[in-house]
């Protein structure tokens, strides 16, 4: 039972990881109808971010900040990094090219996912780099029996107070019902005075801020961050938004969350080799019988 | 005065014209082109990068002697495969094509020099494995392919036949990456701890593979602590394994870490960090700051010169092993021809004094005498041998 419980933790941890990553995926998406291929990259950019902002100058941040400190100022700084480098990318990237349709801004965003991280890789070098463990603290806790470690409370902590912090900005306040508007129906909001560039700008601002903020903390976390990392993550956390259904806010945190918890199950009780065949063996049913994915509403065909 | 002066222009003069008549003698031999295909990108470009050194110092050490074939000069010509199967076929072309590239040395990685090595087969260019110990690579027949790395049953069976035992181990867990060579090693040391499980003595507790691509192994790892193992032996390579021991460690895994010969550089040690990487055991090839044979140190003596450090990595020696091998080949047999160097390798050369020791092949294109032995990382990060008579 406890080893369950502690697996289950394991598995969330893993998961909070890629809901955070699968919030960009899905916020784009559900204004844009565009996947943004670029999104994992600028996960693993906001890594290296918080590596030079952690590790550089004698591990200024942390020096100065103390090792609490400097982890806030490095995911703050590495969100707001990440934030403009979203941003830019739909400026350069994705907006000469809207007229065209939405296929090829797709194989634009794929580009823009080689070109960064091909990027990362001139400038931090190929080889894998490491957040040295003087910047992390290192504490192992027993929990009537469970060990965890103090990073992945941090961690859960962190993430679920990310979700909250996002999913109220969207249920609730006016900005939130705006581009909740503008993914019903673009120009319907147009009509209505919704300043649809504002809400462009904020999506792609946000959603890589939070990817950042995920990459900072699968460094810290992990410590082994590498210039292709960006790819798997994405890969995972894509799947996750489909399973949780594309463009709904809360489908991309239970995707993701559930995804963790699947990839463990499978691991545990079938193989570690096995376990990306459970999860896709799952998905390919959700799919089957709920197209549009777990959280995800009907959109009815535009003619 | 003005005499003096004088006299030291025209000596100068002289020196000079001396210095570009030697260059344009040198530029009338054309140098002998050998192919390096290597992942200098992507996630082992840090094995790329040590090989495309160590094989430039080799170069330059043959050079520096004046050359092969009568002063021919040896010229090495990168192809990047980015350590992918597909992209090492297209570097195999890619270095094929170029006319005047005679052998190639290739590449890191037994699954990318599997289909590499068939298209230097079909358009019959000697290639020389320096990274790639699957078994059956060289079990299929090939011409003009050999390698001057070890293979993994050999390293298999010595873990089965002397790890083991030396730590008087009864729970085995083994895991892989399910990459061909990683699979291969896994299977093969079961295959080779088989008559000891039979008897009772050993018991094989965990047998797994994981995705290295990924990197929080926590839910594997708490199913391997529950089975709580003696050794775990991880065959796959460096930067998850610095990952996983560090995992393994927190989550409480008190067992013996024994990694397989793609595991311990300084990469891992960084990921890792000195305190979990230290005590790491590994079963690895000859490494070579453990060499002190001539042809080692002056070698070692070159790379420290312009690097600053020795190769961490065996693989890259053996890259640089592959290069001495070619050019005495193609020097010996005075040929480029394809056919004349691979019958040179394969019948006539025996016991050449290389880097790594004595290099001769087999009937199949193997090396001849390769070993494994045991090694294990010290506090401050660099390796000892273990004797595990």
């Amino acid at each position: 039972m406890k080893i369950i419980l502690e697996q289950l933790l394991n598995g969330l941890t893993i998961g909070s990881f890629y809901a955070l990553i699968a919030l960009g995926y899905s916020m784009v998406y559900g204004v844009m109808k565009l996947i943004n291929f670029a999104h994992g990259d600028l996960f693993a950019l906001g890594s290296y971010l918080g590596f030079t902002l952690l590790v550089s100058g004698s591990a200024y941040a942390t020096v100065t900040f103390g090792i609490w400190g400097g982890m806030i100022a490095a995911m703050l700084i590495a969100a707001i990094g990440i934030g403009i480098a979203g941003t830019l990318i739909e400026r350069i990237a994705y907006r000469p090219i809207y007229p065209a349709g939405r296929l090829p801004a797709v194989v634009s965003a794929l580009g823009a996912s080689i070109v960064i991280q091909n990027g990362i890789m001139v400038v931090w070098g190929p080889r894998p780099q490491a957040y040295s463990s003087q910047v992390v603290p290192s504490v192992m806790l027993n929990i009537g029996g469970i060990k965890i470690t103090l990073m992945q409370i941090v961690v859960l902590i962190v993430s679920f107070i990310l979700m909250g912090l996002l999913f109220y900005i969207i249920q609730k306040t006016t900005f939130g019902a705006a581009i909740r508007a503008c993914a019903l129906d673009r120009s319907t909001a147009a009509l209505m005075g919704i300043n649809i560039e504002t809400v462009i700008f904020f999506i792609f601002a946000l959603g890589p801020a939070l990817g950042g903020m995920a990459g900072v903390m699968v460094g810290m976390y992990y410590r082994k961050i590498s210039f292709v990392m960006g790819w798997n993550y994405g890969l995972k956390a894509f799947t996750a938004t489909i399973l949780g259904g594309i463009g709904n806010i809360p489908g991309a945190m239970l995707g993701g969350l559930l995804l963790g918890i699947l990839e463990m199950l499978g691991s545990v009780y079938i193989s570690t080799a096995y376990k990306d065949v459970f999860v896709f063996l799952i998905l390919i049913l959700v799919l089957i019988f709920r197209p549009t994915g777990l959280l995800g509403e009907k959109i009815a065909e535009k003619v | 005065m003005k005499r003096i002066k004088l006299l030291l222009v025209i000596s100068v003069l002289v020196l000079a014209l001396g210095i570009a008549s030697l260059g344009v003698m040198a530029a009338d031999k054309p140098p002998v082109v050998i192919g390096l295909q290597g992942p200098i990108t992507g996630p082992y470009a840090v094995e790329g990068e040590m090989a495309k050194q160590s094989v430039e110092i080799a170069a330059q050490l043959i050079n520096e002697k004046g050359g092969i074939l009568g002063g021919r000069m040896i010229e090495i010509r990168i192809a990047d495969d980015a350590c992918q199967p597909k992209a090492g076929a297209l570097a195999a072309m890619k270095l094929i094509t170029q006319k005047d590239v005679v052998a190639a040395i290739q590449t890191y990685g037994s699954f990318v020099v599997l289909p590499a090595s068939d298209v230097y087969e079909k358009f019959k260019k000697v290639n020389i494995a320096y990274g790639a110990t699957v078994t059956d690579l060289t079990e299929r027949g090939l011409k003009y392919f050999f390698r001057t790395c070890g293979r993994t049953d050999t390293q298999a069976k010595f873990f089965a036949e002397k790890v083991v035992p030396y730590f008087n181990a009864k729970k085995i867990a083994i895991m892989n990456n399910n990459t061909s060579f990683s699979v291969g090693l896994a299977e093969e040391s079961r295959e080779a701890l088989q008559s000891r499980v039979d008897a009772g003595e050993v018991e094989i507790v965990y047998f797994d593979a994981i995705n290295p691509e990924e990197t929080d192994f926590t839910v594997p790892l708490t199913k391997l602590r529950e089975t709580n193992p003696d050794v775990f032996y991880y065959t796959g390579h460096f930067p998850e394994a610095g990952l996983i021991i560090r995992q393994a460690r927190e989550i409480g895994i008190k067992a013996i870490f024994v990694g397989g010969d793609a595991v311990v550089n300084q990469d891992f040690i960084n990921i890792a960090g000195i305190e979990y990487a230290k005590g790491v055991y590994q079963t690895q090839e000859a490494l070579i700051e453990f060499f002190n044979h001539p042809e080692a140190m002056a070698f070692k003596e070159a790379y420290k010169a312009k690097y600053n450090t020795i190769p961490t990595s065996p693989w890259s020696v053996y890259a640089a092993d592959a290069l001495c091998v070619l050019a005495e080949a193609i020097d010996k047999s005075g040929s480029t021809d394809s056919d004349i160097i691979a019958d040179y390798l394969r019948n006539k050369m025996e016991e050449f004094p290389s880097i790594t020791g004595p290099v001769g092949f087999d009937e199949i294109g193997d090396r001849v005498g390769s070993s494994s032995h045991l090694y294990v990382v010290n506090d401050d990060g660099s390796s000892s041998l273990i004797d595990t008579e």
